[in-house]
């Protein structure tokens, strides 16, 4: 697409010669550095751990890296306006929670739970839209008091009590295989991921997004709506948020109020370490899906790796803190390695 | 007259990603002496001033003070060294009071060293004495008029025993009497044997108060610290834009008798305006000038809905309507407005050139599903930015790359594309080359002669006088007159001033 | 004069929520006669004391205008270090605070190092420093409490000064006068407010801007700290889970009591009423037997309730100086 390099005035002489090659721009992207790191950190652990490559061994990773990609991606979601959404874990447990009274208290089919749940952690997400948008307060205080009303109400509706004879359908989804392989999980993540793709590259609402978050002054003057805008991209976490909750429930089978710890915080660190470790950027603008689900896949390896290997589980608490700072910190470096040699 | 060598900028030159901003630049300050560095916006000077106080660093060249050379690594080293500096931002903590502001960084002698509050003001109040500003230094900063903050941030340069003061545009937002004030302190300061230095726009103020001049144009020197005396308007202004100011370039354009398309009566708004009446019709070219802190831009900001309408009428193409947002202002009206602020309000640094000409056609070309194809938005933008001459490496490069011409072509672009019908075009050649200043004029006319309606602002004559049909002068938030342009730079110059100090009067 | 009712809005934080308490009170033991009994009294002043530190370590960081999320582990790993010290080493309580509070200290400025040297925003190098924290507490502890607390330092926790007050009241007034202090007369904390109401202004006079933000969260560190030893001093035993649950309260509090979000501006007495809004509220839910997970709501409720009359508070503020000038 070099159709419009004009060679007319002495100036373009400032301009750097061209964009940089596709193997280039490859070369030095987030993923490609990620997908390294993963097949360096298999390679390792196969050769010491002959029981890391089994079909249950990757099965059940699989299946964890479906999960924390949608937490992440459901956080990615709202990184995008340059803030972030702390009640993603309580709009992903209320979500569930909501999914297991449905389907077993209610008696309501499956195939209705499900929309219905999902809208549900929308409209959470648009509680929390509307808030900021109105009142101009950032994200990070008024996320934090709805994370602490939302899993409050729901402990006081649910009286702490988990939804444990949900109908079979659902824990069959969750060991559902694909081949032999995959877990049903993790396609659902990949199609997410695609889906997501599509909307931030091809459509006129993600585009939105992407201005709105990068510099909502200069969105807003050429005609885009950046609080509406902003608003979606809340209800989109919240969707996301509580398509997790039931993968979730998927997996283990029942609806459990402490899913994702005292106030969903325990799925903070999910939240923000794979789309930090795929290349989104925190200050908003710029998103990367699939560097997500690969952020995701290389810390469950890492993870899995480690506890085969018998390294205390605590101490992976700690490991994974150290993981998102080294994150942070190569990002920063490989910016300012690119920025010099003028390739971004 | 000239006292010893305070300050000597040799051969510094400085580029920035996509950008050379100084090319091989020198200036000399002497004790006693008022200088002043001139130059047209994005000519260099504000990235001088940065580089002697240590914000930047020369690629190449030196910064010598007292003879030595020195590299300061930020700008506290600078301030030790004796070079004091006020910026064009406000750089106050609007909270504490105005002597805790002036003394900040001497508060105490270590982290935990108890304030003396009463020797802080005391001591402020010597310096606000010396301004002839009458205010209390206990008093909060938030409590000031602009003006006032203006002469508090000199005092703090000055109570730093500056040997060397750099103010960059200070009396940009000053009435005159607050100038007269500052110009008597400038003085009194030069006889005790301060160098200063004085960036301005207003020739008038360089000629009434500086002795020696440099003189900046695309990042280059034109004169290096020359004595100003022997020099005339003319002679300065051929320096900052490279040719003898432009008086009549073109004919004065046949006044339009169609119906108006943007029609202000009586307009006031939740930002301040009141009584506004302005028309721009089809094809013509509308000038509003007004010192910084006129209403401008909030003028125009209000015209897109983001401040209410409080009063009066806002007609488009003859009916009264209401508009909310830009969005509205966009779409449903055909207004579109290039921002002063480029990197604020105009452009989305972070994305590309693709990404920032067709934020505005998006909506109209995404299909039922929201779908959207690089290949419809470039089919659609890429002829306007090829016939503006945008000098990219591709559509995906990232606009912040761009030189700064080259980003302002594209924030005009993206509402070309859009197919405005009013153009509200706020201060076009802040920070960009002469040539495409001048393309950009052209640009103008050539769009108010396929029937648009242009609203220029801007504070600079020259372009005004060049470019705009006729030519409204605003102050205060109000509109106080009109002038024909008939291209007689004097003329009309003299009747802007009149329309501006009679307001100022009453 | 102008100028002294407009100090007086400033430093009028307090009044509010000071109402708000003395309102709830009232109300309460009406309806309550047990809630102002001596036992009562000891049990919400013990709770006031340890919260106010906890809600001063993070007034520290939101006045230079930045969060802190690890304030919680690192007040967790602080008082499990504490615990342990005397239980398995046979530190003198003495030795062992001044071990905490060195903890304290330096885990709070590795935190600010990094946030200071490499520009990434509080929010996440904190995240980063909660999980390491906590995880290295659970490491440490296995999950499993530490019980050898000397008799003294749970006397210290559990007894009276005097009456209904307990000691834990003393290290808490001590540190709120010194804290507000800081902010009112320290060349420091006025830098930490001046960095936090404009960071490019405080640059450009030559602030030392990134020792200063080291030093704050240093500061914060060992305010968690304090906070931490006092639990276990309350709780006799160093407990893994202290901390988890003081990142909603930690926030509350300040912004309850006027706090700029944005940094700037906090006030301690207007945070000690933020606090004991707080522990009333707790408190009477208990008396109530309300399920204490509506706590969760109430908090979440009052800081959003904060957040909006700051605002409504600001606005008027910005108009009533638009009018004077």
């Amino acid at each position: 697409m070099t159709d419009l390099k004009l060679i007319g005035g002495e100036d373009t002489a400032f301009l750097p010669d061209a964009r940089p090659s596709l193997a280039q721009r490859l070369l030095f992207s987030n993923e490609f550095g990620l997908l390294l790191l993963i097949g360096l950190a298999i390679a390792i652990f196969s050769v010491s751990l002959p029981s890391f490559t089994s079909t249950f061994s990757l099965f059940t990773m699989g299946r964890q890296i479906g999960i924390d990609t949608m937490i992440g991606l459901a956080m990615m979601t709202v990184i995008v306006t340059g803030g972030l959404d702390l009640s993603v874990g309580a709009i992903g447990v209320c979500s569930a929670m909501f999914f297991g009274w449905m389907l077993q208290s209610a008696g309501l089919p499956v195939a209705l739970a499900i929309p219905l749940a999902i809208a549900f952690g929308a409209g959470l997400g648009f509680i929390n839209g509307v808030t900021i948008v109105r009142t101009g307060v950032h994200s990070f205080i008024i996320t934090l008091a709805s994370m602490s009303i939302f899993f409050g109400v729901m402990i006081f509706l649910s009286k702490a009590e988990a939804f444990n004879s949900l109908p079979p359908a659902v824990l069959g989804f969750g060991k559902l295989r694909i081949g032999t392989l995959v877990s049903s999980l993790l396609a659902l993540s990949l199609a997410t991921s695609v889906a997501l793709s599509i909307l931030y590259r091809f459509t006129s609402g993600g585009r939105r997004m992407l201005a709105a978050g990068a510099n909502p002054r200069a969105a807003e003057i050429s005609g885009v709506r950046t609080g509406r805008v902003f608003i979606a991209c809340h209800m989109l976490a919240g969707g996301l948020a509580a398509l997790a909750g039931l993968m979730v429930t998927a997996r283990t089978g029942a609806a459990v109020p402490a899913m994702a710890g005292h106030l969903g915080q325990d799925w903070l660190l999910p939240a923000f370490l794979a789309p930090v470790l795929g290349g989104t950027l925190l200050s908003g603008g710029r998103v990367a899906v699939f560097g997500t689900l690969l952020g995701a896949a290389l810390v469950n390896i890492i993870t899995s790796g480690l506890l085969q290997m018998r390294v205390g589980e605590f101490w992976i608490q700690a490991f994974l803190g150290m993981l998102l700072l080294a994150a942070v910190l190569a990002d920063r470096a490989r910016h300012t390695l690119l920025r010099r040699k003028g390739m971004i | 007259m000239s006292g010893a060598l305070l300050l000597q900028v040799s051969h510094v030159s400085k580029s920035f990603p996509g950008v050379r901003a100084l090319t091989d630049v020198s200036m000399t300050l002497h004790a006693g002496s008022i200088h002043a560095l001139l130059g047209e916006n994005g000519a260099g000077k504000s990235t001088l001033i940065k580089i002697i106080t240590g914000l930047h660093h020369p690629d190449s060249g030196d910064v010598m003070v007292n003879g030595e050379v020195r590299r300061f690594a930020n700008p506290r080293q600078a301030a030790a060294a004796g070079i004091g500096v006020v910026h064009q931002e406000r750089n106050l903590v609007t909270r504490f009071s105005v002597g805790e502001n002036i003394m900040l960084e001497r508060l105490g002698r270590h982290a935990l060293s108890s304030i003396d509050y009463g020797a802080i003001h005391t001591e402020a109040s010597k310096w606000l004495r010396l301004l002839d500003l009458d205010v209390d230094p206990r008093l909060p900063v938030s409590r000031l008029s602009v003006a006032q903050m203006q002469l508090v941030e000199i005092g703090k340069a000055l109570s730093l025993q500056s040997r060397v003061l750099l103010l960059d545009e200070p009396t940009a937002s000053l009435t005159q009497n607050e100038t007269r004030v500052l110009f008597a302190v400038l003085r009194k300061l030069a006889q005790d044997g301060v160098a200063i230095c004085f960036v301005s726009h207003k020739l008038e103020e360089v000629f009434e108060i500086c002795d020696t001049v440099t003189v900046l144009r695309d990042g280059r020197n034109a004169c290096d610290s020359q004595p100003l005396k022997g020099l005339v308007r003319g002679d300065v202004v051929k320096m900052m834009i490279g040719r003898e100011e432009q008086i009549a370039r073109r004919a004065p354009r046949p006044r339009t008798d169609v119906a108006p398309y943007l029609e202000l009566t009586d307009f006031a708004s939740s930002a301040g305006h009141t009584d506004i009446n302005l028309t721009v019709r089809p094809g013509e070219i509308v000038g509003l000038y007004g010192l910084v802190g006129a209403g401008r831009s909030e003028l125009a900001k209000a015209i897109l809905g983001m401040s209410r309408k409080t009063g009066g009428e806002l007609r488009i193409a003859g009916r009264a309507v209401n508009i909310s947002s830009p969005a509205d202002a966009l779409h449903q009206h055909g207004i579109g407005y290039v921002s002063e602020d480029r990197k604020q309000e105009g452009l989305i640094l972070l994305h590309s050139v693709l990404g920032n000409a067709g934020i505005t056609v998006w909506r109209k070309l995404a299909n039922t599903l929201g779908l959207l194809r690089d290949r419809s938005v470039i089919d659609h933008t890429g002829p306007v930015l090829k016939k503006l001459e945008v000098k990219t490496p591709s559509m995906h490069q990232v606009i912040g790359n761009l030189s700064g011409g080259n980003q302002q072509k594209v924030s005009v672009a993206k509402w070309i594309a859009a197919g405005v019908k009013l153009l509200i075009i706020d201060e076009p050649s802040v920070g960009i080359d002469i040539k495409t200043k001048a393309y950009l004029h052209d640009l103008i006319h050539e769009l108010a002669e396929q029937g648009t309606a242009i609203l220029l602002i801007t504070s600079d004559m020259p372009e005004m006088v060049d470019v705009a049909d006729r030519i409204v002068v605003m102050s205060g938030f109000r509109i106080r007159g009109e002038v024909e342009n008939d291209r007689n730079y004097d003329r009309i110059s003299r009747a802007i001033m009149s329309h501006i100090h009679d307001s100022a009067a009453a | 004069m102008g100028g002294h009712s407009l100090t007086r809005i400033f430093d009028n934080d307090w009044i509010g929520p000071a109402l708000v308490s003395a309102v709830a009170i009232a109300v309460i033991s009406f309806f309550q006669p047990s809630f102002l009994t001596p036992f009562n009294i000891f049990v919400l002043l013990s709770a006031i004391s340890v919260n106010m530190l906890v809600a001063l370590g993070q007034l520290v960081i939101i006045a230079v205008g930045q969060m802190n999320l690890a304030l919680g582990s690192i007040g967790g790993l602080v008082a499990i270090c504490f615990a342990a010290m005397m239980e398995l080493w046979g530190f003198p309580p003495v030795l062992a605070l001044a071990g905490g509070f060195l903890i304290g200290i330096l885990a709070g400025m590795a935190g600010g190092f990094v946030i200071a040297r490499t520009g990434i925003t509080a929010f996440i190098i904190t995240l980063a420093g909660l999980q390491i924290f906590k995880g290295i507490n659970l490491g440490i502890t296995k999950a499993q409490p530490f019980y050898g607390v000397p008799q003294s330092v749970k006397d210290f926790g559990n007894t009276s000064m005097f009456g209904p007050i307990p000691w834990l009241v003393l290290p808490m007034i001590i540190v709120s006068v010194a804290v507000w202090y800081l902010f009112a007369r320290l060349r420091i904390g006025r830098h930490i407010l001046a960095i936090g109401g404009n960071r490019s202004a405080a640059e450009l006079s030559g602030i030392d801007v990134n020792s200063t933000v080291i030093w704050a969260h240093g500061l914060s560190g060992l305010l968690a700290a304090a906070a931490g030893m006092m639990l276990v001093a309350r709780l006799q035993l160093g407990h893994p889970t202290i901390g988890d649950d003081w990142l909603i309260s930690s926030f509350a509090a300040p912004v309850i009591g006027g706090a700029v979000l944005s940094g700037g501006h906090v006030s301690v007495p207007g945070t000690f009423f933020g606090v004991v809004i707080i522990a009333i509220i707790t408190q009477a839910l208990v008396l109530f037997a309300i399920d204490p997970f509506v706590v969760q709501i109430v908090l979440g409720g009052l800081i959003l309730w904060a957040v909006g009359i700051n605002r409504l508070r600001e606005a008027r503020v910005a108009k009533a100086l638009g009018h004077s000038t």
